[in-house]
C-alpha cells in the first residue's frame, strides 16, 4: 500500500494520522521492521495499532504487559486440564496415549506472540505498554523481533509463515534497553496540534457543532499547558465535547462554573481537579472566545 | 546506488552521532534502505523516515529536525547548528564533549534571547541591561574564553566512594505495598502454585513465593557548571559519578541548559578525571536554575521522576532566572512526591533570594566542601 493510501485508510479507519507517523508506518511495513511509539498516556498509541490493522484489513493482535508477565501468558502454554482429561478417556477407553500425542499441536494453547507468529494471514500484532513487562520478558522479546520465530520444545521451532506488523507502545515508566529500541522504527507521538485536534474530533463525532469543537479544543490545548498532574489526552477532549453535546451545547458556556462542572471528563486526579479554580477556567476560556468575537466581528 | 548518495548517507550517520544520537551501523543499513524503498528526491519523507531509524528516544526525537536541516541544508539554518562540512564519526571523548558543549553553546545562545525577552517583558520597568545585571555573581551572559581549571584530585577515591554508598544506604530502600514473586519469598502465591500444580497433576511440585517488592530510589544528581561554580564543580561532578556508580544515577550539568552526562561517567577508570576535566572544562557561564530545572523535567526525566525519586541539586543557588522561577520548578519536582536535597559548596545556606523564597520545597540544604562534610549529608538524606 503506499503512504498517501495508508493515509487515507488510516483516516477512514477513524485515525487522523500526521505525516511523519504515515511515513514511519509505512516504513515500517515496508522494511518489515516493528514500530516502538512512545508518548504521554492518551495521546493515541494504542489507536494508531487498531486503525492500523484496520487499514491493512489485518487481524489485531494485542498483548498487553504488567508486571510479571511470563512467557506462559505471553507466548504458550500446554493445556494441562485438557491433557489429564485425554489421559483419563485413554484410560478408560483401553488404548494407550504416546507422549508425542499428548504434546502436539492439539493441546497447545497459542498467546498473542504465537498466535502472531503462527498466523496464517498476515497480521498485527500490538504489544501494549512494554515499559510495564519486566527486563528479562523484553529480553526474550529480542530475540522474537530479530527471527520472528519461536522454539516450543516438545515441537520444535515455529517460523512466522507472514511477518506480522508489530507495534509496541510504551509510556516511558521505565527505561527500555537500547537492545530493543535499535531494533524497532521509533516514533514519538506528542499531544496533537490545534488543527490536527478538531480533525479528530470531527472525525470521531461528526454530530458536534463546529463552534462548540473549535472553542473546546482550544481550551483543552490550553489547559495541556498548565502544570498539571495529568494532562488531558485525545480521548479525554472526545469524552468532555461528548458531554457537551449531550447537554445540548453549541459553544462553550460563558459561565465559568459551568465549565468546571463539565471538567470531570478531562481531569482525572483530584489535586488537577483542586488547583483549578472558576478564576483560572475564566482565562483559559477566554482566549478562544476572544478568537471568535474577533472572527465574527 | 552511486557511491556519493551513501556517502552522504554515512556522513549524516556520522554527523548524528557526533551530536550525540547513537546510529549504528544496523540502522546506517536501514537508512540506505530505506532511502532505496523512496525516491531520495522525495527528502520530505525521508526526513521523517530516517527520522523514525535514527532516533531511538524522545530527547533524540525532538533534536532531529534541526539536526536533519543543518546538515542537508545547512543554508537554511540561521546561525543556530553549526556544521564543519567534515562530518565524522566521534572517535573519543574529546570530540563527544566538544559536540555536548557546542550543543549547548547553541541552546543557551537561543534561550538567553529567549529569557531576555521573557525577563524584560515580566519587569517593564527595567533596561535590558538591569535584566542582565548579574545576582551574586551569576550571570545570564556565556562564559567567551575556556578557563582552566585548579585539578582536583581526591587523595583517596575509594573514600567518595564509601561516602555516597553510606547515602545510598541512607536512601533506604522504599518497602512497597505490592508483591513481587520471589523464590526466597514467604508467602505462597496460592493462584500461581494451583496452577503450575496443573502440570503435574495436582501435585504441587513447584510452589510459587512472593515477597515484597523494594525499589531503589532513582537518583538525579544535578550538577551547576556555571562560573560562580568554577572551583567546586569537579569536586561535585566526582560525587555525582560516585552516585553513578553506587545507585545508577542518573547525572545532569547545567549553567544556562541542561545536559545530560551520565554516560560520561558510566564507566570508572582511569579516566574519570579527564572525563570530569572535559566535562567541566569551557562552560563557566552564567546561570539559569529555574530555566534548567524546566528542560530537566519537560526533556529528560519526565515521568521518570516519582514518589522514590530523589534529586540532588549540586549548586551555589545563583539564579539569573526571575526570582520566582526556581520556587515553581521545585514545586513541581515536589508535586511528584520526589525529595530534593540541595548540596552546596559554601558553609552557610546559599543566601540567593530565588533560594530563600523555594527554601521550602527542599527537603535539606547541606553543605559539601570537602570530603567530610559530603559524609555529614549521610545524616540527613533518606
Amino acid at each position: 500500500m503506499e503512504e498517501r493510501a495508508l493515509k487515507e485508510a488510516l483516516h477512514q479507519a477513524g485515525y487522523v494520522a500526521e505525516g511523519g507517523l504515515v511515513t514511519t508506518l509505512w516504513f515500517a511495513q515496508t522494511l518489515e521492521r516493528p514500530v516502538l511509539l512512545e508518548g504521554d498516556a492518551g495521546v493515541g498509541k494504542t489507536a494508531v495499532a487498531a486503525a492500523l490493522s484496520h487499514a491493512l484489513g489485518r487481524r489485531l493482535i494485542r498483548l498487553q504487559c504488567y508486571e510479571g508477565l511470563d512467557l506462559q501468558q505471553a507466548v504458550y502454554e500446554w493445556n494441562y486440564g485438557r491433557q489429564l482429561l485425554a489421559i483419563r478417556l485413554h484410560e478408560q477407553g483401553g488404548s494407550s496415549m504416546s507422549e508425542r500425542d499428548l504434546f502436539s499441536q492439539d493441546y497447545l494453547l497459542e498467546r498473542p506472540l504465537l498466535a502472531a507468529i503462527s498466523s496464517a494471514e498476515p497480521c498485527v500484532l500490538l504489544i501494549d505498554e512494554i515499559d510495564r513487562a519486566d527486563e528479562a520478558f523484553e529480553a526474550f522479546l529480542l530475540e522474537a523481533l530479530a527471527d520472528y520465530q519461536i522454539t516450543i520444545p516438545e515441537i520444535g521451532t515455529i517460523r512466522a509463515r507472514h511477518r506480522p506488523l508489530v507495534v509496541l507502545t510504551s509510556n516511558a515508566t521505565r527505561e527500555l534497553s537500547d537492545a530493543l529500541r535499535r531494533r524497532c522504527l521509533y516514533h514519538y507521538l506528542d499531544y496533537p496540534d490545534s488543527e490536527r485536534e478538531i480533525a479528530i474530533v470531527k472525525s470521531t463525532l461528526p454530530e458536534a457543532e463546529s463552534r462548540l469543537v473549535e472553542e473546546a479544543v482550544a481550551f483543552v490545548q490550553r489547559l495541556r499547558k498548565e502544570d498539571l498532574q495529568k494532562t488531558p489526552g485525545i480521548a479525554e477532549t472526545l469524552d468532555w465535547i461528548r458531554a457537551l453535546h449531550q447537554l445540548k451545547l453549541k459553544a462553550l458556556p460563558e459561565d465559568p462554573e459551568s465549565i468546571l462542572r463539565t471538567l470531570s471528563c478531562l481531569l482525572k486526579t483530584r489535586d488537577d481537579r483542586f488547583q483549578l479554580t472558576a478564576e483560572q477556567v475564566r482565562r483559559i476560556a477566554e482566549g478562544p472566545r476572544a478568537g471568535v468575537a474577533v472572527s465574527s466581528a | 546506488m552511486e557511491a556519493r548518495p551513501l556517502q552522504a548517507i554515512a556522513g549524516f550517520a556520522a554527523y548524528l552521532r557526533e551530536c550525540g544520537l547513537a546510529v549504528g551501523v544496523a540502522d546506517q543499513r536501514v537508512m540506505v534502505q530505506a532511502a532505496l524503498a523512496l525516491p531520495p528526491a522525495e527528502y520530505r519523507r525521508l526526513e521523517a523516515g530516517w527520522r523514525g531509524i535514527v532516533c531511538h528516544d524522545a530527547p533524540g526525537w525532538r533534536r532531529y529536525p534541526e539536526l536533519f536541516r543543518a546538515y542537508w541544508f545547512p543554508g537554511r539554518v540561521t546561525g543556530q547548528a553549526r556544521v564543519s562540512g567534515h562530518a565524522r564519526p566521534r572517535r573519543d571523548l574529546r570530540q563527544a564533549v566538544e559536540s555536548l558543549h557546542r550543543s549547548m553553546a547553541v541552546d543557551a545562545e537561543r534561550s538567553t534571547t529567549a529569557g531576555d525577552a521573557q525577563v524584560s517583558g515580566e519587569q517593564p520597568g527595567e533596561s535590558a541591561a538591569d535584566a542582565q545585571r548579574a545576582q551574586g555573581g551569576a550571570s545570564r551572559t556565556e562564559a567567551l574564553e575556556q578557563r582552566d581549571f585548579a585539578q582536583w584530585l581526591p587523595q583517596d577515591l575509594g573514600r567518595l566512594e564509601r561516602i555516597v554508598e553510606a547515602i545510598a544506604q541512607r536512601m533506604r530502600r522504599r518497602l512497597l505495598r505490592r508483591q513481587r514473586l520471589a523464590a526466597n519469598g514467604r508467602r505462597l502465591d496460592v493462584r500461581r502454585t494451583l496452577r503450575a500444580s496443573l502440570k503435574t497433576g495436582g501435585v504441587p511440585f513447584a510452589p510459587a513465593w512472593l515477597a515484597r517488592r523494594r525499589e531503589r530510589p532513582r537518583v538525579f544528581v544535578l550538577v551547576d557548571v556555571s562560573r560562580s561554580m568554577e572551583t567546586y564543580a569537579q569536586l561535585f561532578l566526582r560525587v555525582a559519578r560516585a552516585f553513578v556508580g553506587v545507585l545508577d544515577a542518573r547525572v545532569f550539568v547545567f549553567h544556562t541548559r541542561l545536559a545530560e552526562v551520565t554516560q560520561l561517567l558510566e564507566r570508572d577508570s582511569g579516566r574519570v578525571q579527564e572525563k570530569v576535566n572535559a566535562v567541566t572544562a569551557g562552560f563557566g557561564g552564567g546561570t539559569r536554575i529555574a530555566a534548567s530545572l524546566k528542560d530537566f523535567l519537560d526533556l529528560h526525566a519526565g515521568r521518570a521522576v516519582s514518589r522514590s525519586s530523589r534529586v540532588l541539586i549540586l549548586s551555589d543557588g545563583f539564579d539569573s532566572d526571575p526570582e520566582h522561577e526556581l520556587a515553581l520548578g521545585l514545586e513541581r519536582i515536589k508535586r511528584r512526591g520526589a525529595r530534593i536535597y540541595w548540596l552546596h559548596p559554601t558553609i552557610q545556606r546559599p543566601q540567593a533570594t530565588a533560594v530563600t523564597r523555594a527554601a521550602g520545597l527542599v527537603d535539606a540544604f547541606a553543605p559539601v566542601y570537602n570530603l567530610d562534610s559530603l559524609a555529614r549529608v549521610g545524616m540527613l538524606v533518606e
